[in-house]
């Protein structure tokens, strides 16, 4: 195939990975919109490894080659990330679109991502000779930025089974289909004997990176949520001087008074 | 180095140019699969929908090493079936084609729909035709059209 490697096996796809300098093309969505001169495709849809939903007793593993359609259609996925997918582009984009595509695509603005950072998720990255898990701040670090070695490979994301149960999900753009975020906001909330142990909020779009900030989160973390109203103004205020805004069309203003509100919402959906 | 085998409309074919092509261009201009329409190359408009192992693609977002071993159905062969017969009906009878430059990939975007769900709500209609813009605005036609053709083809999808 000219300018072009196709692999069965997840195996045959790493060794072409390691002996050449292919691009890794699994929806080809965005990769077609670079349209890079002078590339070459590794085409991985039909490896199997890659194309699976499975669970085991920590993780939902989502393969890297997995559509936001076959995703939507699979009981294993959970809500939060269904809601979020439920809303990227329309149904020719989802049907080509992939989990690993997101995240590789480095864009701050990709809808599943932002979903993996608040629901704490990993990656298992595999080449020639090794593999490893890495957690999702690890492996999407900032636009167009990943923490990526020449020859790996993301093979799978790895969604928490537990926990993901209380959630808010939000995606501002312009319109309701084939909207590029201007602002997305993905939060976990999590409730023990009374008391607040997650409160996991990320922003997507509005600044380089996605953003989340633990330690304003560590705030909450085991309060009643009577106790954490009272902390509630405060943890805004550190929101608002932290957040980072980007000059976007809609202007930094606009996305920082988003977050904030998405922010205020998520809270008060739980009582908070 | 192997071409790039595919099935074009029923008819399997050998690709000898360039894996990184995009399929819009390599449809259009070597296979002279004019119903493909150019509208955006940014898979926003939905002009240049095809149906790749019966999924519906924007071929504009597609290389063409992408479909080696695939199948792919464009309006010049998906003409041929009694579906859009029911479904070139339905378009006519409540004048849901203005210009037509939205009209071929509509009516993929509409076969898509109705081979999942042959019996769509309004609310689905719109949501399966929500990648393919009609610049005449003539959306509410086209979604009675497809909503016409789910009746009076009863049976077909």
């Amino acid at each position: 195939m000219v300018n072009g490697y196709t692999a069965s096996s997840l195996k045959e796809a790493l060794t072409i990975l390691a002996e050449t300098n292919a691009v890794p093309y699994a929806g080809g969505t965005d990769l077609m919109l670079e349209n890079r001169p002078g590339v070459k495709y590794l085409f991985l849809k039909k490896i199997p490894e890659l194309r699976s939903i499975t669970a085991d007793e920590r993780y939902i593993r989502i393969g890297a080659a997995v559509t936001f359609t076959e995703a939507l259609a699979s009981p294993l996925v959970p809500p939060l990330m269904k809601e979020a997918v439920s809303h990227i582009a329309a149904p020719a984009i989802r049907n080509a679109g992939t989990f690993g595509g997101n995240i590789g695509n480095g864009s701050d603005k990709a809808d599943t991502v932002v979903v993996e950072f608040a629901a704490d998720a990993k990656a298992r990255i595999v080449s020639k000779e090794k593999e490893r898990i890495a957690d999702i701040d690890k492996v999407f670090l900032s636009r167009k930025h990943l923490g990526l070695s020449d020859g790996e490979l993301i093979a799978e994301i790895l969604l928490p089974r537990k926990g993901l149960e209380r959630y808010a999900y939000t995606k501002v753009g312009g319109r309701q289909s084939q909207a590029v975020s201007f602002v997305s906001f993905a939060g976990v909330f999590g409730l023990e004997n009374g008391r607040i142990t997650n409160a996991a909020a990320a922003f997507g779009a509005a600044g380089d990176a996605v953003q989340r900030y633990r330690d304003i989160e560590k705030s909450l973390i085991g309060k009643t949520p009577d106790e954490a109203k009272k902390v509630k103004a405060d943890y805004l205020r550190a929101y608002e001087e932290r957040i980072l805004v980007n000059q976007s069309r809609v202007g930094p203003e606009y996305q920082r008074i988003v977050c904030l509100n998405l922010l205020n919402d998520f809270l008060s959906r739980f009582g908070v | 180095m192997a071409d790039i085998r595919f099935v074009l409309n029923g008819k399997e074919t050998e690709y000898h140019g360039s894996a990184t092509e995009r399929l819009l261009d390599v449809l259009r201009n070597q296979y002279r699969c004019t119903s493909i329409k150019c509208g955006c190359r940014e898979g926003e408009c939905g002009a240049c929908a095809v149906l790749i192992d019966g999924i519906l693609h924007n071929s504009c977002c597609v290389a063409a090493g992408a479909v080696d071993g695939s199948s792919v159905v464009t309006l010049e062969g998906y003409r041929e079936t009694a579906r859009f017969a029911a479904l070139e009906k339905a378009f006519a009878a409540v004048s849901a084609v203005q210009c037509g430059f939205c009209t071929p990939g509509m009516i993929l975007a509409a076969e898509a729909l109705l081979s999942k769900n042959p019996h769509p709500s309004e609310d689905e209609i719109r949501e399966g035709l929500s990648g393919n813009f009609c610049r005449c605005t003539g959306y509410n036609a086209i979604v009675n059209a497809v909503s016409g053709a789910a009746k009076e083809g009863n049976g077909l999808w």
